[in-house]
């Protein structure tokens, strides 16, 4: 058993908990960060970055085994041979699902920064405003002005790219110049442009891929393999930015392969001390000291952490005086939207691959009220030409399919919403008593979406057929498919922030109401799910967090 | 046509005739051993992997060792049920002395099967399952991606509208 003092703690090491780090570091504090997972160097074990697809098994497709090891993370769409050390063996890391809900998670150093999808939108103040205007849970205790400095500060840091679309509901960003469209594109960009005229609008998205060299990262050199980790370090990863930033100050203890049991409570001094951690190698427990603690871990394992910190004062999980402690978990939903071919334009390819999408900002209940749902939705849409895979399908064969196939095709379109779920009290997690191979109690995902995401769901592909129509695409194929809730891998909402102790967790500044030395500021803290990739606002609150924790320091306050 | 019963009888023709020759050839030409498929499995592959990808203006899918991937890929990636479907349909291949045929009867008995095949799903279909493992083998192969397609490993950025040039590739990836 060996006790260490630091001046903080951060658990985990992904998204938020680089940022965390790298924030309470440059601010002159000895911080600990605590990975459960592997550690994994930046550039130097991204062991498949640049392999050609004829050097991974069976040319990159997943097997059997992986599909027996990875059930559940083997079903995204991301996962394949060159990624799949990305992600947790589910035996390993078992859950329950009370109701169908697909858990990707990455557990190693980076966490899923390594593998996500980049897109970096703000929030507005009809985000939120919502709850409150629409009587819906409770009223997030921040607007678009408190936040709107640290989305700047992270903008500047992280370095992305893309368009402003110039829409309210979608606030100006600090980007670097967009990716070029492709002839499909701009031409789906002016058909909507005559027929919305700027309320429905296609832009570049913004994506924190750096389309230019950024404080010696990048540019992108046009792979489209991010989730293998970039030697370039052109897109934003904990790995590559915020925890180098860190280390850089000398401030910085990383100990991978260390699993957060739970935090230690001094009911005297009424703080956290420290937390007991458990070795992931060897599964020796032990113990760690810091004046504040940030909770980092994504959303179900820093409210599992919570929940598992129990003490007579907090007898159903520290912070938990409200109740509301695992409850309340959103996702977003992706089902409906549409696909589309275009059969001009022939003479037009592109060059590289590029590493974003094209979006379209929310439109829906943004000006007039929609009578059948709340809240709305953006869409990602995909464009390309058609490749060799056309040829699977088909019953053809031989030479002149050979040369037709080797030719690009016609262009393709799939275009996705991406919607907001609100938050319901009964959709939930919680421990049981029986515990997974390193001691944790096991976790319960109750979760499912209800007529207000099945209604805007419908419209969701209603719209894409009518947009995709509208710019004069053929074969307009509108799709409207169920979603096991967690797909979209944006869990968030379990210790939900908000003005008033009784109904939440956290207070404005992501600091658990009745133990003000403990910060939480990953998805956790949501308080409602807006339209927009939520990554962001996860980085920009870590930040506000720490710089709110450091001035309570200074003073004494906690 | 896939009963134990013709295809015992099918190798039976098969290990009488030229066949054995042709087999012993397929081994020469390639210095890689099955390890799932048998040498007349492997070589009714080696001959309809070429059916569906011949020499072009880029090399025929067995100078990508296009069968060996599914020798290894089959037995690793594809399901029980459709593993099954696979083996019945190379068996019912071998059977009808496939590569031995000439080149129209290969054609035409790949045509039929085609037919055959299009209502089926995926796994029960032995001719889907053929052209997915036949096409991934060969065009993320390096011949293939290299040769019969164009390839960057690093394009070194995005271009997004740029003309296309005559008889221009698809990018492999």
């Amino acid at each position: 058993m060996s006790a260490r003092t630091y001046d903080a703690i951060v658990v985990g090491s992904g998204m938020s908990g680089g940022w965390a780090a790298k924030e309470l570091c440059e601010k002159g504090l000895k911080t600990l960060v605590l990975e459960r997972g592997r550690n994994i160097r930046h550039v130097t074990d991204y062991t498949t970055a640049l392999k050609d697809p004829w050097q991974l098994p069976h040319n990159n497709r997943a097997t059997n085994d992986d599909r027996k090891a990875q059930p559940v993370q083997s079903t995204l769409y991301l996962y394949d041979q060159s990624t799949k050390q990305h992600f947790v063996d589910d035996n390993q890391h078992p859950y329950v699902q009370e109701q169908p809900f697909n858990w990707f998670r990455g557990y190693q150093v980076g966490g899923r920064s390594l593998m996500w999808a980049r897109h970096v939108f703000r929030y507005s103040d009809l985000d939120f405003e919502a709850n409150q205007k629409e009587g819906v849970g409770i009223d997030w205790p921040i607007r678009y002005a408190d936040i709107a400095p640290w989305y700047e500060h992270v903008e500047k840091f992280i370095g992305a790219s893309g368009e402003n679309s110039g829409l309210p509901q979608l606030p100006a960003q600090v980007l670097q110049p967009p990716f070029e469209m492709n002839a499909l594109e701009k031409h789906i960009r002016k058909g909507m442009d005559a027929a919305f005229k700027g309320e429905r609008k296609l832009i570049c998205s913004a994506t924190a891929v750096l389309s230019r060299e950024h404080n010696g990262r990048g540019p992108c050199q046009g792979r489209n393999q991010c989730a293998r980790g970039c030697p370039y370090s052109a897109y934003f990863s904990s790995n590559g930015v915020t925890l180098p930033a860190a280390a850089a100050t000398g401030n910085l203890t990383l100990r991978p392969d260390s699993l957060v049991h739970s935090l230690i409570y001094d009911d005297a001094k009424k703080r956290v001390t420290g937390v007991r951690v458990i070795d992931a190698v060897t599964r020796q427990s032990t113990e760690c000291f810091a004046k504040v603690v940030f909770l980092c871990a994504s959303a179900l394992n820093s409210t599992a952490i919570l929940l598992n910190s129990k003490s007579s004062r907090f007898p159903n999980g520290l912070g938990n005086d409200s109740g509301e402690l695992g409850h309340n978990l959103m996702d977003h939903h992706n089902g409906g939207g549409a696909t589309a071919s275009y059969s001009s334009l022939l003479d037009r390819y592109y060059r590289g691959r590029r590493s974003t999408s094209m979006y379209i900002p929310r439109f829906r209940n943004v000006g007039k009220r929609e009578p059948k749902f709340a809240r709305g939705y953006g869409y990602e849409v995909y464009t390309w030409r058609n490749s060799w895979t056309r040829g699977v399908g088909s019953a053809d064969f031989g030479a002149d399919f050979k040369n037709e196939i080797t030719r690009p095709g016609e262009w393709g379109l799939f275009m996705e919403g991406y919607g907001e779920t609100l938050p319901y009290h009964d959709n939930r997690m919680w421990l049981s008593n029986d515990v997974d191979p390193l001691g944790m109690p096991r976790i319960h995902v109750s979760m499912s979406y209800r007529d207000n995401e099945r209604l805007m769901a419908q419209q969701m592909m209603d719209d894409a057929v009518e947009m995709m129509t509208a710019a004069k695409l053929e074969n307009v194929k509108g799709f409207n498919n169920p979603v096991t809730p967690g797909s979209v891998i944006h869990e968030m909402g379990t210790a939900r922030m908000g003005r008033d102790p009784k109904t939440s967790v956290l207070n404005s500044h992501n600091q658990v109401h009745a133990v003000p030395n403990v910060f939480v500021t990953d998805g956790s803290c949501m308080v409602s799910s807006p339209t927009q990739n939520p990554s962001l606002t996860y980085m920009a609150l870590t930040a506000r967090a720490v710089d709110h924790a450091v001035g309570q320091l200074k003073k004494g306050a906690i | 046509m896939t009963d134990r019963r013709s295809f015992l009888r099918g190798s039976s023709v098969l290990l009488g005739s030229a066949a054995l020759g042709n087999v012993l050839a397929a081994f020469a030409a390639s210095p890689r051993k099955a390890t799932f498929f048998n040498a007349h499995e492997m070589s009714a592959l080696r001959a309809v992997v070429d059916v569906i990808l011949p020499a072009t203006d880029s090399p025929a899918a067995s100078a990508a060792d296009t069968h060996h991937f599914i020798d290894l890929a089959i037995p690793a990636c594809a399901k029980p049920a459709a593993q099954k479907t696979f083996r019945e349909g190379l068996a019912s291949m071998v059977a009808s002395g496939f590569a031995n045929q000439p080149a129209a009867k290969q054609v035409e008995w790949l045509k039929a099967r085609a037919a055959a095949d299009m209502p089926l799903a995926y796994d029960q279909s032995f001719f889907k399952m053929l052209k997915d493992y036949t096409l991934t083998g060969y065009f993320l192969s390096e011949v293939g991606a290299t040769q019969a397609l164009a390839y960057e490993k690093i394009p070194g950025g995005y271009w997004g509208d740029v003309p296309l040039v005559a008889n221009q590739k698809a990018w492999a990836i």
